[in-house]
């Protein structure tokens, strides 16, 4: 693209001379080739930008599944990985066959989408595969994170018919309602009755997919009850430690690097313009978003790492990796949508937020080997509230359309209806996902086919269930070492010592 | 902005042409349309320029878990925690102090040579302000400005107190990186081979295209005065002199971190372009700056592998076995080395540089040892030595088409050996002076003065122990339940020789 584009009047004043109809045909037929081109270079921009952020997203799943294998004990590895894989999996196949039409498939009413099962009539005007791929990665991580407050004690089975259930529909409704063009509180809703004027602004799924996944997860939790030892008889809370902090970190960095899919990316496009011809457009908008997100899990990570300096006296690397996560959570709902400085702000409380939760879950006898729902449910919640604080009215405008008097952020004098449609949503969701999936995990238990057994449970999942222990380090072949179904009596001397340094 | 156009509409304009009100009018809607046609391009210059540096920043900051691995399964297991941390908390601290100055620092513009000043960047309070300096800018130089205080933890790792990191690693990434790269980047900066006003060093500017100098040197000679001052690991050199190798505990770690660093050196080193939509030559219009960025790619992975199979037969003849660890370090040596010129050099030219690395890395590596100067990560010897070569390589190496068309010039000078004479090594040289001088001088009295006040390295019975144990809540791994310290989360390990002492020292 060399030479500038640019037109002398009086030049082109002389030279159009009598034979007019020719000239205008060959210049009206240039322009509309230009204008052709310039559509295809937008739509390939846009799905280029939209798949590599699909392609991260999806490495959140990696993340995920290192962050709970390295939370459990070693003797659960493989069960908690496998259901990870198996999220994905059957997440695939469930939300290409049903989700996304429940979620998107619209023209459609409020509550759930009709059209586009197993991607019928697809690609449309209003979204293509890369749409489908992207969509499919936010919804098997809602899966996921339901997977970690169940860990270590749930049958495979159960994983199954939850992970299928959540991502073929309790999720794809609830997407439906936040983001489609049709949803009764969506802030896309084109048929301009907006909930209180605004619909409630999730930009990413702090409520969509985080409360979802942690609400779902605390039902679970709830009802098969803690892990074996994590409360003792004088209800002191033990710490049930995960087997690998290396796993937890790697975790860790690459649900971070996949956020920077995950929240930017949900903007779907990045070629839009606001002011055209200037710096002005949706590019600087989606580095903002990277920015906000940036900061505020950096400003929870720093949080926790004095809160718990102060709390129990050392610094703890699992509780930064779980603190930063919280703060990622949290700016989830809003990142698009406040200032930098508000973001370092949403992150500082989100910290609070999840010490806090943590200590509730203790005091009331929840166990969540993850955490998963005081991160995600809880930061997740403070999220959408914060989004209602801080919302700043002009990035509310270049995102969810023009609105003259759009209600925005309370502390940046947008009134309290943000707050208010906020709200709703996360008493909503609670609901719903509490009236799905707790029944659902609630006729899991009564037909038996929630929880393992106790002498299981004290064996490892690994060694009764999933074809023996995940790690072997040695090649002397002690007897439990080996490949073999055969249950291992938990509390006998181990044979081959303990190990202490993996090589 | 609609390029539509009615063709009837406009042949009427344009039939009375005699009549010059209506050929003006027509005039007039064809310009308009061609300006609608530039703001259009415009726009998608942006959000094509802006995806490119955006993706670019995410692989960057993968270099941060790569780092963090790559150290994590380099030092043994009773200090694995206390060495994640700090590659977390390098991230995180990063964020903030570069967000308040750090950036401002580097890149405040209109400024002076020294350091950046302009308000509006302090805390990005008046971004983005003109195209070039978006936020996707800020986001890529964060995760270059971190990068460089990881590479310092590994030097000082196993060894140094929590308090210490924190401290280092903000001042640091919020000072004393940030001015190096004012110098060596910004617009204003007096060795900058982009100085606006003409007034370049010898005429030429120093050429570090991804920062061999600004982050790798930095990082490296930080690190090296860190160690210096705080002094080998207890056990590394016996008392008869001899060393001793502390074995990584873990193998499988360090590969996935290097290949992660390889990962992503692909948005540190082509990403260091900033846009990638822009042509060179009108005659030849697939040729264009995404040219450029695919050679640097090339470059990039051409010097890595040349350096690890350099080091894999030298280690081979020297040691007598295949090393993967001693490969995984020479490969990254040879990353640390191309990216100053990956950008304006032939892609042979690349094998070469690689190749040296490889031996650059083996000779420092000696002399650490002749020395007894320990780095648990060779971080001095790889970041700051392999990145020192590659300066000089960028003077001896450096094509005249290729830095004149990424500095956009003409006639500047170029590499020696490539007929460019002597200005462009000699900018170079100094640039290697004044950056071994300044972080000397920066860094070298804050570990000093924390060496004096007792605030850097820890007690010889934490170090024994093992950090994890005594400050970071217990051992990273449990692979058995009867590893699980949840009923006695303090009295469990057995360091080397010596029973466990009771109840360990919780100083910070």
């Amino acid at each position: 693209m060399s030479g500038a584009l640019s037109c002398s009047t009086t030049d082109l004043a002389v030279l159009l001379g009598p034979n007019a109809t020719a000239a205008a045909d060959y210049i009206c037929g240039q322009l509309s080739a230009v204008n052709n081109k310039f559509t295809d270079v937008a739509f390939a921009v846009d799905n280029t930008y939209l798949l590599f952020s699909a392609y991260l997203v999806f490495s959140m799943q990696l993340g995920f599944a290192m962050l709970c294998a390295g939370s459990v004990r070693a003797k659960n590895t493989m069960n908690i990985m496998l259901t990870n894989v198996l999220d994905a999996a059957a997440g695939g196949l469930f939300y290409y066959l049903f989700g996304y039409a429940f979620a998107f498939g619209s023209p459609s009413n409020g509550f759930i989408g009709k059209h586009n099962f197993g991607l019928k009539d697809f690609p449309s005007a209003s979204g293509d595969y890369s749409n489908f791929l992207y969509q499919w990665a936010f919804a098997i991580a809602a899966a996921g994170i339901t997977s970690g407050s169940i860990a270590e004690r749930t049958q495979f089975v159960a994983y199954l018919i939850y992970s299928s259930f959540l991502t073929g529909f309790v999720y794809p409704v609830v997407s439906h309602w936040f983001w489609s063009v049709d949803g009764w509180a969506s802030p896309f809703r084109t048929d301009g009755d907006l909930l209180f004027s605004t619909g409630a602004i999730d930009f990413a799924g702090s409520g969509v997919v985080h409360m979802v996944g942690g609400i779902a997860g605390l039902w679970g939790a709830l009802i098969e009850g803690p892990r074996l030892g994590r409360f003792d008889n004088g209800g002191r809370a033990i710490a049930l430690r995960g087997h690998s902090a290396s796993l937890v970190v790697l975790g860790t960095f690459l649900l971070w690097f996949g956020w920077y899919g995950f929240n930017p990316g949900s903007f779907n496009k990045i070629l839009v313009t606001y002011e055209s011809g200037t710096i002005n457009g949706q590019w600087s908008a989606v580095g903002r978003t990277a920015v906000t997100t940036t900061l505020a899990g950096c400003t929870a990570a720093l949080t926790t790492l004095f809160g718990k300096r102060l709390l129990s006296g050392h610094w703890n690397v699992t509780d930064v990796c779980n603190g930063l996560l919280g703060g990622f959570a949290a700016i989830t709902g809003g990142c698009s949508v406040v200032e930098p400085w508000a973001a370092v702000i949403c992150g500082f409380v989100a910290a609070l937020v999840l010490l806090g939760c943590n200590k509730l879950a203790e005091k009331l006898k929840y166990d969540d080997p993850l955490q998963a729902a005081q991160l995600h449910g809880g930061c997740g919640a403070w999220g959408l509230i914060f989004t209602a604080l801080f919302a700043n009215e002009k990035y509310l405008n270049q995102i969810y359309g023009e609105k003259p008097g759009r209600p925005h952020g309370l502390f940046m004098g947008g009134g309290g209806k943000l707050l208010g449609a906020q709200l709703i949503q996360i008493l909503v969701i609670t609901g719903w996902v509490s009236a799905t999936m707790g029944t659902l995990f609630f006729i899991l238990k009564k037909m038996k086919l929630l929880r393992i057994s106790a002498e299981d449970e004290m064996a490892g999942m690994d060694m009764t269930r999933h074809g023996g222990f995940a790690y072997m380090y040695y090649d002397d072949d002690e007897s439990h070492k080996a490949i073999q179904l055969r249950k291992v009596e938990h509390r006998s001397p181990s044979p081959s010592g303990v190990i202490t340094t993996p090589v | 902005m609609d390029t539509t156009c009615s063709a009837k509409d406009l042949a009427v304009l344009l039939s009375s042409s005699s009549n010059s009100t209506s050929s003006l009018a027509a005039a007039t809607f064809l310009c308009s349309q061609f300006s609608n046609i530039s703001n259009k391009l415009s726009d998608t210059t942006y959000a094509v320029d802006n995806t490119y540096l955006l993706f670019s920043a995410y692989l960057v900051f993968a270099m941060q878990l790569g780092f963090a691995m790559l150290c994590a399964g380099s030092v043994r297991a009773k200090n694995t925690m206390n060495i994640m941390l700090t590659n977390v908390l390098d991230a995180a601290a990063g964020a903030i102090s570069y967000y308040l100055f750090g950036f401002a620092f580097a890149f405040g513009t209109p400024s002076n040579g020294f350091i950046g000043r302009h308000h509006s960047f302090f805390a990005l309070s008046s971004y983005p302000e003109r195209p070039g300096a978006d936020f996707s800018f800020f986001l890529y130089q964060w995760a270059f400005a971190i990068a460089a205080a990881g590479i310092t933890s590994g030097s000082i790792a196993e060894r140094t107190q929590f308090v210490a990191y924190l401290i280092y690693s903000s001042f640091l990434t919020g000072f004393v990186y940030p001015t190096v790269s004012h110098w060596f980047w910004s617009t204003d900066g007096w060795a900058s081979a982009s100085r606006s006003d003409n007034n370049l060093l010898f005429g030429s500017g120093a050429i570090d295209f991804a920062g061999s100098g600004v982050v790798h040197m930095v990082g490296g000679i930080a690190g090296l005065w860190g160690a210096l001052i705080e002094g080998p690991r207890i056990g590394r050199f016996d008392r008869l002199g001899r060393s001793v190798a502390l074995r990584g505990h873990s193998a499988s770690l360090v590969v996935l971190g290097t290949f992660l660093l390889w990962f992503g050196w692909y948005g540190f080193n082509p990403g260091s372009f900033l846009t990638i939509l822009k042509g060179y030559e009108k005659s030849r219009p697939y040729y264009g700056q995404w040219s450029a960025v695919g050679r640097t790619a090339v470059t990039t992975t051409l010097a890595g592998c040349t350096s690890a199979l350099t080091t894999l037969f030298s280690k081979r003849l020297l040691a007598g076995h295949w090393n993967v660890i001693d490969v995984c370090n020479g490969l990254l040596g040879g990353f640390a080395a191309i990216t100053s010129g990956c950008a304006v050099v032939e892609p042979w030219a690349a094998i070469v540089c690689g190749f040296v690395a490889s031996w650059v890395l083996i000779g420092f590596n000696l002399l650490a040892k002749k020395l007894k100067y320990d780095d648990p990560l060779e971080a001095a010897q790889l970041h700051g030595g392999c990145g020192a070569w590659g300066v000089i390589f960028t003077g001896l190496f450096a094509t005249k088409r290729y830095v004149n068309e990424v500095y956009s010039g003409d006639g500047r000078p170029y590499g020696l050996l490539m007929g460019g004479g002597g200005k462009l090594l000699a900018a170079q040289l100094v640039q290697i002076l004044v950056i071994i001088g300044w972080v000397s001088v920066t860094m070298g009295p804050l570990f000093y003065g924390l060496h004096k006040m007792n605030l850097l390295r820890i007690s010889r019975e934490d170090e024994m122990a093992g950090m994890d144990m005594t400050r970071h809540g217990g051992f990273a791994y449990a692979y058995n339940d009867e590893d699980d310290l949840s009923v006695k989360p303090w009295g469990k390990v057995e360091p080397t020789s010596r029973s466990s002492t009771p109840t360990p020292p919780l100083t910070a």
